[in-house]
């Protein structure tokens, strides 16, 4: 999840589109922001304010110094002005102004409208005027600018008495955890100390208890879950990430040798009725009566066993353990781990110990079972028998760790555990639960928007605000640094959307990259573009061929030959939508007749070849293509996976490594490679060659999987969780190239 | 077999070639069991084409198996791909109802991405 994201809040306060009306959402893109005021004020709701010019905040330290901010952007259609508004555009009246609709009165006295800021503030739904009244949105912005400037000045932050705000539980909990994350961003260059006591006392002047903790509802838990993993590895190992659990956490972190003391403080700063009576708030908000105890209690085994594998694969490092664990609790308290509802709705004391002790049997039972099942992703067991075969194993597990040891030994409660194994697990059947876990997966799918044909633009983009993106994206195409290079592009074409050579170079990037569905996307656009760009329908064949869809590819290679200035005329006069291979084939043969010194002409036959299986044409179709175009790496790329999908493996690797030497960040290319060697049993090598591709673009998903493959392959499954885990430095000095 | 739409079609040709490679032989052995394929285009069901994966002989071929299958998997061509390509777990797919399986366990635990060739990216 980016930072942004997190900060606009579209998980608990305001989905898209509304975040708008939140003072911290925009408060954190004033912060992070990068637009134009004169968009900004276009996007106002009810925008007849005039915004003033001049500004307290114009003339503070200029955002692009703010430490930790340089890869926080976050590429968004929607436009990031409020932000800027925020800051350059006024005061903080002015700012409050803004929301007011026309016409709507100012309400003079403390008499705070309460329902309707909580409307606004956490409300899902409204975006078209939100009728706000002034004073608890005054005050609160009155706040959040001194504690920003207070931040940015580096004195600590001085409370201000204010009048009780009547802020809901949801306006509280945003706040908390925005502050914290926010705080992070303006203070990174300070001690964790210091960012704590600053948000403390922000929270607390705004009566807020800082001891709650972050908790979502159960939206899409899996890429969010996987998201955070990735930030707490990469952007945040050197500044773990913390959020309203900030102290728990950290106490973790200080005692995490010692899991005795670490037990106790945990017990002491939360109590016992802390996380019960949350736990039971969750309940009752997630309405979890709906969706069933057992399935819910399956559901929530799986993930969590997921996070308990990772948690358990690799701890060396205090810090890296220490965001794992921060996103298993982050997890729980999420209340995907509400497995025993009738367990916990009862008494709060006791629902403390019940809490322990569900967590406990939950990691019996499942750290073995289930995270050998899903994580490991073997077929250690026949999947019929998998349902039974997982209630006899579910006493068997033995504890891996630690802490979890002491955390039994805290709360011991046989009975409970004894309810726990008759119960939910027990009774349970696996189809509603499959069904549930199904529903989960579409739906989280579906958040993510990765459907087919739609490009997916990166979550954090520092080109976003680049003067000209364009040129940024073909120099750092040039350079050869491709990833950076696709963020650049996007920049390029969210700026402007029509901009077929920007969506052209973006989709090359991504087949270069190994990223076939981003290309196909990005060169959709570009076709939408410019229909008859010549060098958009080959690639579009190119990458359709690759993803196995012969049909797409032919219609494609087929249009290119009718857009063809010179060749347009071979085709037959009526362009009809089904294709015959053959038929394409014998049009581009009559073409390279015309003119055999045209390369491309020999390349689109050469795609052709490939997919009519008759590779032996392909390939010398691609080195006639060669011979005049020596120094095409793409060419010689297409060359070997030629002739590796032909079974000429060896062959393949010499032609790749011809396209590597003119280009030596061709992913694409390094991940072939790995392709051969597996293709001719050399797992060992093929792993140095998919490590590589991975490591230049660690998004290619293909790579992974295949990597994944060829270390089970070459029997070194050990390293399995760091390849689960995406964990690059392990990987890289373990299979170095 | 050429004549398929279904990507999985293409994927199976490739395997077919690469059964009579050296690695590909040293694979069939070490699996040694037949598959049946049963791959719907989109709908679980609908117009099914049906394939054989024989590791025993390390032969791929259209049509029904003569004899029984150690193991029989229904699935979709896009399903199909994910599982051979490492994309979706055969187990996950399985209980997710992506993926029918009928036959021997045993046979059923050894279908995993690896014996299926990788095709390389033009």
């Amino acid at each position: 999840m980016a930072t942004r994201h997190l900060i606009t809040g579209q998980n608990n306060c305001a989905p898209d589109g509304a975040s708008s009306s939140n003072p911290f959402g925009a408060l954190a893109n004033a912060l992070l922001g990068q637009s134009s005021k004169a968009q900004s004020i276009k996007e106002l709701p009810g925008a007849s304010v005039n915004v003033p010019t001049t500004s307290d905040y114009s003339t503070s330290a200029p955002l692009s110094t703010i430490p930790g901010s340089e890869n926080e952007f976050r590429q968004d259609q929607r436009p990031p002005g409020w932000g800027t508004e925020f800051i350059h555009g006024g005061s903080a009246n002015d700012w409050v102004e803004s929301f007011r609709p026309p016409g709507h009165p100012v309400v003079g006295g403390p008499a705070p409208n309460f329902a309707e800021f909580d409307q606004i503030y956490s409300n899902a739904g409204t975006t078209s005027g939100p009728a706000l009244d002034g004073p608890p949105q005054r005050v609160l912005s009155g706040v959040l600018h001194s504690f920003l400037s207070s931040g940015r000045a580096g004195v600590p932050f001085q409370p201000v008495p204010i009048p009780a705000l009547g802020l809901s539980e949801g306006d509280k909990q945003c706040i908390r955890d925005r502050s914290c994350i926010m705080a992070r961003h303006i203070l990174a260059d300070q001690p964790e100390e210091y960012i704590q006591a600053q948000v403390n006392t922000l929270l607390h002047s705004l009566d807020i208890d800082n001891n709650h903790r972050m908790r979502n509802p159960l939206q899409g838990p899996y890429p969010e879950m996987e998201e955070y993993w990735n930030q707490s590895q990469n952007a945040l190992r050197s500044a773990p990430m913390h959020n309203a659990a900030d102290q728990w956490i950290t106490e973790f972190g200080k005692q995490n040798n010692n899991p005795d003391d670490w037990a106790h403080s945990f017990e002491q700063h939360h109590g016992p009725n802390g996380w019960a009576s949350e736990f039971e708030q969750h309940q009752s908000q997630m309405g979890m009566g709906q969706m069933g105890g057992a399935n819910m209690a399956n559901l929530a085994a799986m993930q969590q066993s997921r996070m308990l594998a990772q948690t358990l694969s690799s701890n060396n490092d205090p810090k890296f353990q220490n965001s794992k664990f921060f996103q298993f609790v982050s997890k729980m308290s999420r209340g995907e781990l509400i497995i025993e509802d009738n367990q916990v709705k009862q008494g709060s004391a006791s629902q403390s110990s019940g809490w322990a002790d569900e967590f406990q049997t939950q990691y019996n039972a499942n750290a073995n079972s289930w995270a050998d099942q899903f994580v490991h992703e073997e077929l250690s067991q026949g999947a019929d028998k998998w349902v039974s075969e997982f209630s006899s194993e579910r006493n068997q597990g033995g504890l891996n760790e630690k802490w979890a040891d002491e955390f039994s030994k805290l709360h011991v409660d046989d009975e409970w555990a004894e309810e726990f194994s008759g119960g939910a697990f027990g009774e349970s059947s696996a189809d509603p639960w499959a069904d549930e876990f199904q529903n989960q997966l579409s739906a989280s799918k579906q958040n993510s928007g990765a459907s087919r044909g739609v490009y997916v633009f990166s979550e954090m983009n520092p080109y976003v605000g680049h003067p000209n993106p364009m040129q940024e994206g073909q120099e750092l195409f040039r350079k050869g640094l491709l990833s950076e290079a696709a963020l650049a592009l996007e920049a390029e074409v969210l700026k402007n959307p029509d901009n077929a050579e920007g969506w052209r170079l973006l989709g090359v990037t991504h087949a270069e990259n190994d990223d076939d569905q981003q290309a196909i996307a990005a060169m959709l656009r570009a076709q939408e573009a410019n229909p008859t760009n010549l060098e958009v329908l080959l690639a579009l064949g190119v990458s359709h061929t690759n993803e196995l869809e012969q049909g797409e590819a032919l219609r494609y290679l087929s249009r290119w030959l009718q857009n063809h200035p010179k060749y347009g005329g071979l085709a037959p006069p009526q362009p009809t939508d089904s294709f015959y291979g053959p038929d394409v084939i014998r049009l581009f043969n009559e073409a390279a007749k015309m003119s055999p010194e045209d390369a491309d002409v020999h390349i689109v036959l050469g795609v052709l070849y490939n997919l009519s299986r008759e590779y032996d044409k392909a390939i010398a179709s691609f080195k006639t293509a060669l011979q005049l175009k020596p120094h095409d790496y793409s060419l010689w790329n297409k060359l070997g996976a030629t002739q590796a999908n032909s079974i000429q493996s060896a062959d393949a690797v010499l032609a790749y490594q011809q396209a590597l030497d003119l280009k030596p960040n061709y992913v694409r290319a390094w991940a072939n490679m790995g392709i051969s060697y597996a293709n001719q049993g050399l797992y060992e090598d093929s792993i140095r060659y998919y490590v590589r591709a991975v490591s230049m673009n660690p998004k290619a998903d293909n790579a992974w999987q295949y990597l994944r493959i060829s270390l089970g392959n070459a029997s070194r499954s050990d390293m399995t969780a760091a390849c689960d885990s995406r964990n690059l430095d392990v990987l890289q000095k373990e299979f170095p190239l | 077999m050429e004549e398929s739409k279904l990507k999985a079609a293409r994927l199976l040709l490739q395997m077919r070639d690469h059964l009579a490679t050296d690695a590909g032989k040293e694979l069939a052995e070490k699996v040694g069991f037949v598959y049946q394929l049963n791959i719907s285009p989109k709908k679980l069901g609908v117009d099914e084409e049906i394939f054989v994966v024989d590791l025993k002989k390390g032969a791929v071929s259209k049509g029904p198996y003569e004899g029984k299958p150690d193991a029989t998997f229904t699935f979709t061509d896009d399903d199909f791909l994910a599982i051979s390509s490492g994309k979706l777990n055969p187990q996950m797919a399985f209980i997710r109802g992506k993926l029918k399986i009928k036959g021997s366990i045993s046979a059923a635990q050894k279908f995993t991405p690896d014996i299926f060739p990788k095709p390389s990216k033009l």
